[in-house]
């Protein structure tokens, strides 16, 4: 906390003399605040509020003509909301402080370098309302980053950046509370850490007159989690792995009085996790998922998914201050191995697939030429053919309403 | 991929939309079940509707505010709040911003009346006061960023005559001494929308119960009108009206 007050305290000191700096351009900051605020009533369970906070604050501090320093701090509240399937809860909700310091350096006229360092802290709160340090999901996230940008077009803001990342991730509250009631003499320290890893991640992306493209890698190497054996069904040796690639792209254009901004990413997520799905607490007996509706079943290869997303959100502008929006939003994931489960927590032959889609349509004012306000209305399709909705839904529709507001400079 | 293209079909003809029936009763359950919770916590928001948290007009010396609305009625708190500008902008440097003084006090009316119609409660109080400085320069001819920090504080006690002790589940509860305390970092950013009316969006967060909220404000000559949002609060939109005069 004594971080976060002299960071916080740290920023506003030096921000506050941005106003001198706007004539010399030795300092530039930069402050960006989106609320959302919506009420969602689903298919099932009762109406609930939700929303979203994000607040990031930055400046930009011009050295020498090569050198600058930038340095951001980023708030961001999730709330409550629709989420896809097997991700979490729609009554979960998360509260995060990052910090980032990145040093600029030019090297000629079109190459530079971006090293920087990192530290954010992440709270998790479920439906039940704990404090927030209190969150078994709650993270803490520091490491460095070093990122090169090549400018290959100057006129249409044609450059191509490459960044590795290093993030050394822990979980302090984390904890088994299965395996500390299995084993009476286990006790916090060896059941936590659980969720420790370091996170390594690459990317190269391409950006030319609005359109993107990406190529990203993430490899997620675990601390202390072991894998669970295949065929024994019990915890080995080996550490769990995870990796993810994504390609994406999409552009953004204004197109006669139409704004535009479509985007589609393709995300391939392996881990060498497998899981054990017990029926009940007493199960007994083990099989794989040749015989999906044994008590105990073995489901190699569990995690593993490929992942489409793609949205279209399109801006008809009626007047220069008056837009009506509208947009697509869809995400297909389909497991590689894992089955669908039938009401009665039984595996069948098909291969898990979900699909969430977001209809959504709105009304925008533009309030000046930093501030922005959408009223908004959208409809969620989730579907899946895992019919097994004992602790989250797969199946569902939902209605949202709701205002959101845009400040940015 | 036909499942894709008939989803889509679903969503653009918008047949099968189905709303669950909304139980009023459950959620109206629910909510009180938060206030019992955490009563100071409820009613802090509300205080926080009638603190004055942006900073002075430039060229204006100090303001004094009262909230109107929802914290005089229908919350009977009477409450005044007050800013002094310490540093006018750029005033003993280029670039040096302005420094505003925030303060404010307020007093729950209905809880002292509870007193009077009540032969169970001796006494009843419910006040807080706040106290701050904001910082704030001007980024652009249209933009202002303000930086701030207020100590807020909200005191909740309520005494109950001997042998009428509130009976909570079997466990007698003599006397409720709660109240809410937290230092507030704050940040926000104001436009212009006309002469003597601006329009200003800020976040406020509670460096030791990470209680936050968001404050919308359109401010005039006179009046202020708001929308303030408390996300983990149990009432989530507050309308608020505020009177204030500058000089």
């Amino acid at each position: 906390m004594k971080k976060i007050i002299l960071s916080l305290i740290m920023t506003a000191a030096v921000n506050s003399y941005a106003a001198v700096s706007e004539d010399s351009k030795i300092f530039t900051p930069y402050f960006d605040m989106t609320l959302l605020e919506a009420a969602y009533v689903p298919s099932e369970g009762n109406i609930f509020s939700g929303g979203n906070i994000n607040t990031q604050v930055g400046l930009l501090t011009k050295i020498t003509a090569k050198d600058s320093v930038f340095g951001l701090y980023n708030f961001n509240y999730s709330g409550p909301a629709f989420q896809p399937q097997d991700s979490k809860q729609f009554t979960d909700r998360s509260m995060s402080h990052g910090f980032n310091f990145e040093y600029r350096r030019s090297l000629g006229e079109k190459f530079r370098v971006r090293p920087g360092v990192s530290y954010m802290t992440d709270y998790v709160r479920s439906g039940a309302n704990e404090a927030w340090q209190n969150g078994l999901y709650n993270m803490n996230s520091k490491g460095g980053q070093l990122a090169a940008d090549y400018n290959f077009d100057f006129d249409r803001n044609g450059f191509l950046t490459a960044a590795y990342m290093v993030r050394n991730i822990a979980f302090p509250n984390y904890t088994d509370l299965l395996r500390e009631f299995q084993n009476a003499d286990n006790t916090a320290e060896t059941s936590g850490g659980l969720q420790d890893q370091s996170l390594t991640q690459f990317s190269l992306r391409p950006n030319w007159n609005g359109f993107f493209a990406g190529y990203t890698v993430t490899q997620q190497n675990y601390k202390h989690q072991m894998v669970v054996d295949a065929h024994s069904g019990i915890y080995g040796a080996t550490k769990q792995k995870d990796k993810s690639t994504t390609f994406d792209g999409g552009f953004r254009q204004k197109l006669w009085i139409f704004d535009l901004s479509p985007m589609l990413s393709y995300t391939m997520h392996r881990s060498n996790q497998n899981f054990l799905r017990y029926k009940s607490a007493l199960a007994t007996g083990f099989a794989n998922m040749a015989d999906g509706s044994n008590d105990i079943t073995m489901v190699a290869k569990n995690y593993d998914y490929n992942e489409l997303t793609f949205s279209v959100p399109v801006d008809l502008n009626v007047t220069g201050k008056w837009a009506i929006g509208g947009s697509i939003n869809v995400i297909r994931r389909a497991y590689t191995d894992r089955g669908a489960r039938d009401v009665d927590n039984n595996y069948t032959v098909a291969k898990q697939k979900n699909l969430m889609s977001t209809l959504t349509g709105s009304i925008r004012k533009r309030m000046n030429d930093v501030a922005t306000m959408r009223l908004f209305y959208s409809l969620v399709v989730a579907s899946s053919n895992n019919k097994f909705e004992k602790y989250m839904p797969s199946n569902y529709t939902g209605n949202s309403i709701g205002v959101a507001y845009q400040l940015s400079y | 991929m036909k499942k894709l293209i008939s989803t889509l079909t679903v969503l653009l003809c918008l047949n099968g939309i189905s709303f669950a029936a909304i139980d009023w009763e459950s959620k109206g359950m629910q909510m009180a079940g938060e206030i019992v919770a955490n009563p100071s916590a409820f009613f802090y928001d509300f205080q926080q509707d009638l603190e004055g948290t942006t900073p002075l007009p430039p060229g204006k010396a100090f303001s004094v505010q009262t909230g109107l609305f929802p914290t005089l009625i229908p919350m009977t708190y009477l409450n005044l709040s007050g800013k002094y500008r310490l540093h006018a902008e750029g005033r003993i440097a280029p670039g040096v911003p302005q420094v505003d003084l925030i303060g404010g006090y307020c007093d729950m009316m209905a809880a002292k009346m509870a007193v009077k119609d009540s032969d169970t409660i001796d006494s009843a109080k419910l006040n807080g006061y706040y106290m701050g400085a904001i910082l704030s320069s001007s980024v652009s001819p249209k933009i202002r960023t303000f930086w701030g920090y207020k100590r807020s504080v909200l005191g909740a006690k309520i005494e109950f005559t001997p042998g009428n002790e509130l009976d909570l589940l079997g466990t007698k509860i003599g006397n409720i001494d709660t109240g809410f305390k937290d230092d507030f970092l704050m940040a926000g950013i104001e436009t212009p929308k006309g002469t003597n009316k601006v329009w200003s969006m800020q976040l406020n967060y509670g460096l030791r119960t990470q209680t936050f909220s968001t404050k919308l404000s359109w401010s005039g000559r006179f009046f202020e009108l708001g929308l303030n949002i408390y996300p983990e609060g149990v009432l989530v939109f507050h309308p608020v009206w505020n009177f204030h005069v500058n000089f």
